[in-house]
């Protein structure tokens, strides 16, 4: 009897912490994430324009690593940093909303700067909009 | 020769004066939070990229947010929120057109804190509710702010919350919308 019982009160332990760890489970770490799509910021955004519905099958979701040119830096009243990539159109582009979770490397960008962002694509409004990113 | 002067001046002067009361604002840069409040559990997420539109001569004012763009402090709370409640695969984005009643009979030229009432359709999980809720209109050294929280019923927008988490989220939610705008400038 008392080994089942011990069994048992194991079983919940487990059980138990296995729960919290879930509860609490951080979000994934951007740097060490795996990339599912590599794309420029060009292609992106002209898939997302030629067709909406069959872009978010592919990219909703997904790490995505973009390769671009920073078009326009801003920094929110939080300090939070935003990148915007050429995409081509005049108006609309790639916007990258750097991750807060992770201390980055590099915090200052120049516009004009070539560079390559990796973080999940949310879908598009005006521009396609990618959060959590990296610096690659 | 002096009429010529004079009326090309008059031309000059009426085709560049920007009045406040023509233009149209933007922004992309929109930040709305939302927070569901119960005596099990206080849930917040934030998004800072909705965009916005207010044209300021019909008062017609849009905006636009894509769901996956919400982030919670915790990660699991966050894929509920997407894959159970929001079902964001399907429906990436949230969006209200309406407009803000009576606004020409506010002046814009002048710094101020202006209560409006604003009214129009929500759409959220694909279903959309006409809403009438109140706002401020800050104007301040010639920028435009709208700020309004309010109120929204999940099951009005047939979000489902699962009985076993039933207690935890909150059946009435806030959502409090914080817009600062800026000129939109088409580039020639």
């Amino acid at each position: 009897m008392k080994k089942y019982l011990k069994f048992f009160l194991l079983l919940v332990a487990v059980a138990g912490a296995f729960g919290y760890y879930t509860y609490h489970k951080p979000h994934q770490n951007m740097n060490n994430a795996t990339t599912q799509i590599k794309l420029s910021a060009t292609q992106l955004f002209s898939d997302y324009q030629v067709d909406e519905t069959t872009a978010n099958e592919k990219y909703l979701d997904k790490v995505m690593e973009i390769s671009g040119k920073i078009k326009e830096v801003s920094t929110d009243e939080k300090g939070m940093t935003t990148l915007t990539l050429e995409s081509g159109d005049d108006m609309f582009g790639i916007i990258c909303q750097m991750d807060n979770l992770t201390k980055h490397n590099q915090t200052n960008f120049t516009e004009g700067e070539k560079i390559n962002l990796k973080g999940i694509c949310t879908g598009v409004l005006m521009d396609v909009v990618l959060v959590r990113c990296v610096k690659v | 020769m002096k009429v010529v002067k004079v009326l090309s001046l008059f031309a000059i002067v009426l085709f560049s004066s920007n009045s406040i009361q023509a233009q149209k604002y933007f922004t992309r840069t929109g930040n709305i939070v939302f927070s569901s409040d119960t005596p099990m559990e206080k849930i917040e997420a934030s998004n800072q990229k909705a965009t916005s539109v207010l044209d300021v001569e019909t008062g017609k004012i849009e905006f636009a947010v894509l769901i996956k763009a919400f982030q919670f402090e915790k990660a699991l709370m966050q894929e509920h929120f997407n894959e159970n409640y929001m079902d964001s695969d399907n429906f990436p984005k949230a969006f209200f057109k309406g407009e803000i009643v009576d606004l020409s009979k506010i002046d814009l030229s002048i710094d101020g804190i202006h209560p409006v009432k604003v009214k129009g359709a929500l759409t959220i999980h694909g279903e959309t509710n006409d809403v009438e809720t109140d706002g401020t209109l800050v104007i301040k050294d010639g920028n435009i702010s709208a700020n309004s929280t309010f109120e929204v019923a999940v099951a009005d927008y047939k979000i489902e919350i699962p009985k076993i988490v039933r207690e935890n989220i909150a059946k009435i939610v806030s959502i409090a919308v914080n817009i600062d705008y800026e000129l939109f400038k088409k580039k020639s």
